[in-house]
């Protein structure tokens, strides 16, 4: 399956982390938050002014920039 | 081995480190012998904590449903089986890893405030990532009981929660609660007290277990370091947590950060990162124990999902939002406005009435009650009504959880300012009150994101301003009072912004760092909860009344009575002749652009500082101490039927307005003209719209009271405050002139 970006998916798509840029500003906030490798994320919703993504990690809502989403490779 | 206290079965999930005996008994025996145990409450954001202490201790710290609430430690006692017991509330965190000030403080609490047992709060329906923050707390050696809280909403999304099983898998008591209506908070009590003891704890990859074995024994020897944090410490120090590291070095701990930097390289040769094997062994821990405690996990489509269906709409969403605080400024008015007309109008009549007669052989009293205290604090506290509902208002919104939405519908138009939708919640709540929103802005994670909120947050028109707006809406603007109203609210908005803007580009750059907002489900706030918070907030206003207000009332007073010109004498002196009349006098040549350059409005400014409803007592005061013929006194009885009857008629005035609220378009209603007080005519014959309406803007962006100055100083140092003091007053100054020398050819 191919390997991208979270900025890259619209709403509705699910998709599994791969790995974290390692100089991400988010880094160790995303993992506790349960970025780790394989964890499932879903795209829920994108802002009405098209930034900010909603995303459903581990049972959580939270919402992050496209800015940041680009430093989190996912696979479908 | 096993520890003494521990269930027999323990499952064997992979990955355990079982808890050492030793250390165990003693912690547990140093919990049940203590006369008066400490608690620290630690738990991810928003789950119920503060809630739930609440309920055990039935105190009153402050709940809402959005992340960071609780900003500072707090505590709450109780006594349970005979002992007096320390209940320390803690700002939510999701890990003991902090990246804001407040999540510091509870990481802060477990390493130093000595506690004998943590009572660590779960929410039921989001066990994966709770649990992440437990498995870090049993890497330290405290005793730990467990709250499962919010098992309703847990049940409401058709999750099963199994709380004895997860107990046996992490060896600590487990208990169900409800903290919002108190179900399970004896049980949770005994287990803390009772029963809490050390958990099972994560087993690390065998590498970072050798290098935190080897860190830990480094530790043994220093008394400065609380032992039981040995172990917490140095995984942190491998997970390269920079607060860890500061403070070890500020503590001259540096033989311990160079035996962690030399693990540090070991492992990266070794291509590990520990960062990443640390929180993916904890995932793979906090997984399999969610699987154990919540065994078919098959979330339903939730209430929450659905209405963010709708309040996040691509298209509806902001309109929502923009219509909400509208509806919310609309209902503060038409539902509060006949109270007002009551408390300001008759009610003060009948009082002053009552006082002039009793006080008839004392005039000196008779002049401080009926010409300062009445209309004074009479006029302040008029504004009650408006300011529950306002409150009732602003507390649901928060306990609901809408504002973390409209955080999320705002980041993008924050992001043109410079800052994030978080920035967004202080500022509403500075709608409120400033004081908390200043202190609201340790949510934020960045300093100069914190300094630039605070900055700019006194530009939004806190609900003490509320009550100068509508007098003079009143006596001035009669037709478009909630229009006049609302365009204040924005233009004070507008300056925050442009600010906000010229701030960034000067003194407080961004300081880059991504951003991210959190979500919470939406929760139907208790009533109970709303009014409890409301009717504090208001009582706290009410309070102020009592002794700010009515402190500078009498010293305006007592200014007023002085005479600064010979041969006139004390109490009989015309005002303008009086030491506060001369030295008003002296200063208002410089808002003669601005429209207002007379004594009286600009006396009215100064005790404003103090505490910005003074504005309009000081204004009752000026205008109305002149003509202090009081009415004439009416009997006890006629008094009090007179009130009940006047009450009657504003509940009725206010019932019959509410239908009106949800009528949109039309905005007109305001106060209305008919029912103008004494003060309204005073001021109506005083300004001119053009001089009314500078005199609003300026009142509305002139300095931020003392209060806010206060907190400002105290989170970000008094240059900051009085930076923002004399550029708020510059800034006023400017903006009113301007505002008046337009008005002043339109109207
Ligand atoms: N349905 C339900 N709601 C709850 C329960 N416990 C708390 N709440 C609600 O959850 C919201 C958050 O409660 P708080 O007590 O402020 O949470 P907290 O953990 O202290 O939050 P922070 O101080 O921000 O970390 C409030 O709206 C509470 O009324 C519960 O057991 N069930
Ligand atoms: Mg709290």
């Amino acid at each position: 399956m191919e390997e991208r970006t979270l900025d890259q998916l619209n709403p509705g798509d699910a998709a599994h982390v791969v790995s974290l840029d390692p100089r991400h500003p988010l880094r160790r906030r995303l993992l506790e938050l349960g970025f780790v490798r394989g964890a499932p994320v879903t795209v829920v919703r994108r802002a009405p002014m098209g930034d900010p993504l909603e995303l459903r990690v581990n049972g959580t809502d939270l919402a992050l920039r496209l800015a940041d989403l680009r430093g989190i490779r996912v696979r479908r | 081995m096993t520890a003494p206290l521990l269930p027999p079965s323990v499952p064997d999930l992979g990955g355990l480190r079982l808890p050492d005996a030793a250390a165990c008994a003693v912690t547990v025996a140093r919990l049940q012998g203590a006369r008066e145990p400490r608690v620290v409450v630690v738990g991810n954001p928003n789950v119920g904590k503060t809630t739930l202490i609440n309920a055990v201790a039935g105190t009153r710290l402050k709940v809402g449903n959005w992340s960071g609430v609780t900003v500072e430690k707090r505590e709450a006692h109780l006594s349970h089986a005979g002992r007096r017991v320390h209940l320390l509330d803690l700002p939510g965190a999701y890990s003991l890893s902090p990246h804001t000030p407040e999540e510091l403080i509870a990481r802060t609490a477990l390493m130093d405030e000595a506690p004998d047992a943590v009572m660590n709060v779960l929410d039921a329906g989001n066990l994966e990532r709770n649990l992440y923050l437990t498995l870090q707390l049993m890497d330290f050696g405290l005793p730990v009981a467990v709250a499962l809280n919010l098992v309703d909403e847990a049940r409401d999304k058709g999750l099963t929660v199994d709380a004895p099983a997860l107990s046996r898998a992490l060896g600590v008591p487990v208990i169900e609660t409800v903290a919002s209506r108190s179900v399970g908070t004896a049980d949770l009590m005994s287990g803390v007290l009772d029963r809490a003891t050390l958990g099972v704890a994560v087993r690390y990859p065998a590498a970072i277990e050798e290098a935190a074995q080897d860190l830990t024994s480094c530790m043994s020897g220093l008394s400065t370091l609380p032992p039981h944090a040995h172990r917490y410490l140095a995984l942190a120090l491998l997970e390269g947590d920079p607060s860890v590291r500061g403070r070890l070095a500020a503590t001259g701990h540096q033989p311990l950060l160079e035996a962690a930097d030399a693990h540090l390289a070991a492992l990266e040769a070794r291509g590990l990162d520990p960062l990443i094997e640390i929180a993916e062994a904890r995932y793979a821990r906090a997984g399999d124990l969610a699987r154990v405690a919540v065994p078919q996990a098959q979330a339903r489509r939730t209430f929450s999902e659905r209405l963010d269906r709708l309040t996040l709409h691509p298209l509806l969403g902001i309109p929502l939002f923009l219509g909400l605080v509208l509806l919310v400024f609309r209902l503060t008015f038409s539902v509060a406005s006949p109270f007002v007309d009551l408390i300001g109008g008759p009610l003060q009549d009948i009082l002053s009435g009552w006082a002039s007669a009793g006080l008839a052989w004392f005039p000196l009293a008779r002049d401080l009650v009926v010409g300062a205290i009445i209309p004074g604090v009479g006029t302040v506290l008029s504004f009650l009504p408006t300011l529950l509902v306002l409150y009732l208002a602003m507390s649901f919104l928060e306990d609901s959880g809408y504002m973390a939405r409209a955080a999320f519908l705002m980041d993008r138009a924050m992001r043109s300012v410079g800052l994030d939708g978080r920035a967004f919640i202080p500022l509403i709540l500075g709608f409120g009150c400033n004081v908390p929103a200043v202190y609201a802005t340790r949510t934020l994670e960045r300093r100069s994101d914190r300094v630039l909120v605070s900055m700019i947050l006194p530009f939004m028109s806190c609900s003490a301003r509320l009550p100068v707006y509508v007098v003079f809406a009143a006596a001035l603007f009669p037709r478009s009072g909630s229009w006049l109203v609302w365009g204040l609210y924005v233009l004070g908005m507008a300056v925050a912004f442009l600010f906000a803007l010229v701030l960034r580009r000067t003194s407080l750059p961004a300081e880059g760092g991504g951003v991210l907002l959190e979500l919470p489900p939406y929760r139907f706030p208790a009533w109970r909860v709303l009014w409890k918070h409301a009717w504090r907030r208001t009582a706290s206003f009410a309070r102020r009344a009592r002794t700010t207000v009515m402190g500078t009332v009498a010293v305006v007073w007592l200014l007023l009575a002085l005479p600064a010109v010979s041969g006139q004498r004390f109490a009989t002196v015309p005002p303008q002749q009086s030491l506060f009349g001369v030295v008003s006098q002296a200063v208002s040549p410089i808002f003669a652009p601005l429209g207002f350059g007379n004594w009286q409005a600009t006396g009215a400014l100064v005790p404003g500082f103090i505490a910005k409803e003074v504005v309009v007592g000081t204004l009752g005061q000026i205008y109305l101490g002149e003509q202090a013929a009081a009415p004439a006194p009416l009997g006890l009885v006629a008094g009090i039927t007179q009130t009940l009857g006047a009450a009657w008629d504003a509940v009725k005035a206010s019932v019959s307005a509410l239908p009106t609220v949800l009528a949109l378009p039309s905005l007109s209603a305001g106060p209305s003209a008919d029912t103008q007080t004494p003060l309204a005519a005073a001021l109506a014959r005083a300004f001119t719209p053009a001089s009314g309406l500078a005199y609003l803007v300026f009142v509305l962006l002139y300095t931020p009271c003392i209060a806010t100055v206060g907190a400002m100083a105290q989170e970000h140092g008094r240059r900051v405050a009085w930076v923002t003091v004399a550029y708020q007053l510059a800034t006023a100054w400017v903006v009113g002139l301007i505002v008046y020398q337009i008005a002043s050819r339109v109207l």
